[in-house]
């Protein structure tokens, strides 16, 4: 079967070696690694969110890649970086913000340091104690994008929360401060958020924040008040002290409310302007449509009287005083105060009974029948005008409009735009006269001689005094050995008994009957003797005295 | 030892890659196997510079996000910090301790990275059939194969910390991703110095023609 070589020139087949190289499955493993590593490359940097640059005046307790900045406890974003300004009075603290929040960074964004906060309106930022100062931010409502953010000193007094603000004009701040509470009907419904002066200097603006849903009981109407401290007041009917609350005597505070008269309206918008009163007496006073002015004219100084001192009519306040100023009268050539008062004839028609008020009112109404009422009570009645002391110890003076009896006859002229009304001297000259006339009648009295004469009784007792201590020094000295002598005399008695009894021992018991009688009798004698002794020693024991005053029976039976 | 010695594959006999038992092969078609362990013999590693080339690359693109992203996130009393490898190393010099940095230096970031470098001036060498130095190229290749298992140290440091720090609410510690990744690095340059085959470096030029397919 081998084939004759040369027979069939058939080519020798050329071994060409296998492909070296042929693509293994192995490098799956680094195409899928690249696709892994691509992968997470583009996911970050999808998810990369804006960097922002905030500018601190100090960055105390920031730290970079350690503060975040958080809203609604929510980390949205974290510092990087932090630097001088180039004109190295501030910091530059630069924040990468995430993604998800970068829709939040517009251009009234606010941004500041949270750190541990603790003052009279409350404790905050506790947490940062443990967790380290963060960045506290607060949306704006711009929609104007930014990257470059001012960074607040102090944490905003509202953040987020839903609500109104409106500006109180006040002439003045007062104790009220950022944080100050808000109240409504004792309610702490919201915050001074802000004050600022005006431009023209002259009055404080100050911001108030009313939390959602009380904000709606602002209506136009509404009356604010500072309840700064406690409302001390000292009237006819007492002491009256009115607070709101402990913190709004410390922090101060602003009150509000809708007066009665006020009719429903509905809720104001926000940054609508309101008057911040005083009290609130001040800012829930109603409104007085009608006012009648009057001149008043006085013999007499007004010293004591004030812009605002009531005016009273019939003991009811029914006005105040406007104005106080002088009265020339080129004429008669004299100078005398001139008192302009406002009247308000509502407050009077008020104060009478239903059906009244109607006639009353009716009378304000009709000019010529007011006039005429006005004129009868005036030049008929008597009704004047008088200064009264409303204190005596502050020597306040009020208005006083009453009936007096028999005054000098007058005409009301109404023709003039502010009517002369008429007055009459006060009892405040006959008051000073009895005080002055007391005071005289004092100063008679002979008190010089009176103490004199006081002096001398004084020593003529204490002469008096000095002798009887002397007497009964005396008494002691003289009386004390008599009484010795008498106890020895007692003394040599007895002995003489004591004698007499031997005798009757030797003699008498030996002897006849009547001896013994005898002896029976003298016994009993002597008992007797004894008895009085011993009464006499009894007495001298309880009352020495005796011996020189008296009880005769006692001491005649021993001398 | 020269470079003329005979290499076995030279002399047509085959050495096995586990017990390195020196036998015929059965038939040149069918290698067979080991007679004394019954590995599977070969001359050469089938594919073997393809495969540690294909390793080596994904370990150096799984050496990136390794380093780059964070291995360790601890949060302690509300702060939250997230460390890299490199940002444990400096923190660990700045803090004093600088023999520990040095550890985690060598053991984390020059290893892995000595060892991709050594492994892929090997498989240059051979793929250019110049071994320059076979002796010392040899004992580079055994010095990668021996250190490999200790760059885990890391992973298994990490694995320890977030295992015992867990006081729930004052502080924690959680893997970052970027240790997933580290992980990834050290398989894989492990593998790939598995794949390499280290008699390659004795071959000459014609013979590595006539094995590498």
């Amino acid at each position: 079967m081998v084939e004759p070589p040369g027979s069939d020139p058939l080519p020798q087949a050329t071994a060409v070696p296998p492909k070296r190289t042929r693509i293994s499955v192995i490098w799956i493993i680094p195409i899928l690694a690249a696709i892994v590593a691509i992968g997470i490359a583009v996911q970050r940097i999808l998810s990369e969110g804006p960097t922002i640059i905030i500018v601190f005046t100090a960055a105390e307790g920031i730290e970079a890649g350690k503060t975040f900045i958080k809203y609604k406890d929510v980390n949205i974003g974290q510092v990087k970086a932090i630097r001088l300004t180039n004109d190295y009075k501030k910091v530059e603290v630069t924040a990468k913000i995430e993604k998800h929040a970068a829709g939040l960074m517009v251009q009234d964004a606010k941004f500041w340091v949270v750190r541990p906060q603790i003052s009279l309106s409350g404790v905050s930022g506790l947490s940062t104690l443990l967790s380290g100062n963060y960045i506290g931010f607060d949306p704006g409502t711009s929609e104007q994008s930014a990257n470059i953010f001012i960074g607040l000193d102090v944490p905003p007094v509202i953040t987020g929360e839903a609500g109104k603000e409106f500006v109180l004009n006040s002439s003045d701040l007062g104790s009220l401060s950022i944080g100050s509470p808000l109240y409504y009907r004792r309610l702490p419904v919201g915050q001074v958020s802000g004050y600022d002066l005006q431009a023209d200097g002259k009055a404080v603006q100050i911001k108030v924040f009313v939390r959602a849903p009380y904000d709606k009981y602002v209506v136009a109407g509404t009356r604010f008040w500072n309840v700064s401290g406690i409302d001390v007041s000292l009237g006819a009917d007492g002491v009256n002290v009115r607070t709101e609350s402990v913190l709004a005597i410390l922090v101060g505070g602003i009150s509000f409310d809708v007066p009665p008269f006020v009719p429903p309206g509905t809720a104001a918008p926000p940054d609508t302007v309101f008057t911040l009163y005083d009290d609130r007496e001040l800012a829930m006073k109603a409104p007085d449509p009608f006012a009648k002015h009057f001149v008043l004219k006085f013999n007499e100084s007004v010293r004591g009287l004030a812009v605002g001192a009531p005016v009273s009519f019939l003991g009811l306040t029914a006005g105040e005083v406007t104005k106080i100023g002088l009265a020339f009268d080129p004429a008669k050539g004299d100078i005398r105060p001139r008192v302009e008062v406002v009247f308000y004839p509502e407050r009077v028609i008020e104060a009478t009974g239903a059906k009244q008020a109607a006639q009353l009112e009716a009378f304000r109404q009709d000019d010529q029948k007011r006039r005429a009422f006005i004129r009868r009570l005036v030049e008929e009645r008597g009704i004047r005008a008088q200064l009264k002391s409303g204190s005596l110890i502050t020597g306040q003076l009020y208005v006083s409009i009453d009936y007096h009896a028999n005054p000098p006859k007058v005409k009301l002229d109404f023709d003039q735009e502010s009517p002369e009304f008429p007055t009459v001297p006060s009892d405040l000259a006959d008051l000073e006269a009895k005080v002055g006339g007391i005071v005289e009648k004092l100063d008679k009295v002979p008190l010089e001689a009176i103490g004199k004469n006081l002096n001398k009784d004084l020593e003529n007792l204490d002469q008096t005094l000095t002798s009887a201590k002397k007497l009964i020094s005396n008494a002691d000295e003289q009386l004390i050995p008599g009484l010795k002598a008498d106890v020895e005399d007692l003394h040599k008695a007895l002995g003489a008994v004591e004698r007499a009894m031997n005798n009757a021992n030797s003699s008498l018991l030996q002897s006849s009957a009547p001896a013994q009688q005898e002896l029976r009798d003298a016994l009993q004698e002597f008992t007797r003797a004894a008895r009085s002794l011993r009464i006499l020693l009894d007495e001298l024991e309880r009352q020495p005295s005796s011996v020189i005053r008296g009880k005769t029976e006692a001491s005649g039976g021993v001398k | 030892m020269s470079a003329e010695t005979l290499s076995a594959a030279e002399a047509g006999l085959l050495s096995c890659t586990t017990c390195h038992l020196l036998s015929r092969p059965a038939d040149p078609a069918n290698l067979g196997h080991c007679p004394r362990c019954g590995t599977r013999l070969v001359f050469r590693r089938h594919n073997s510079i393809q495969y540690t080339w294909a390793l080596i690359i994904a370990a150096t693109i799984f050496y990136i996000p390794a380093n780059a992203l964070p291995v360790l996130t601890t949060t302690a009393l509300g702060s939250t910090e997230s460390d890299t490898i490199i940002g444990g190393v400096i923190y660990l010099y700045t803090s004093g301790s600088w023999p520990l940095a040095l550890i985690v230096l060598v053991a984390s970031v020059m290893i892995p990275l000595g060892k991709l470098v050594a492994l892929a001036y090997l498989l240059i060498q051979v793929q250019r059939g110049q071994v320059r130095n076979r002796h010392d190229s040899t004992r580079m290749y055994r010095l990668v194969e021996l250190i490999g298992r200790w760059s885990m140290l890391d992973v298994f440091v990490d694995a320890f910390v977030v295992a015992l720090v867990q006081l729930q609410p004052l502080m924690s510690v959680e893997p970052g991703p970027g240790v997933v990744f580290f992980m990834a690095v050290v398989v894989l340059t492990m593998l790939a110095a598995q794949t390499f085959d280290p008699r390659l470096l004795w071959d000459t030029p014609r013979e590595r023609q006539a094995f590498d397919g």
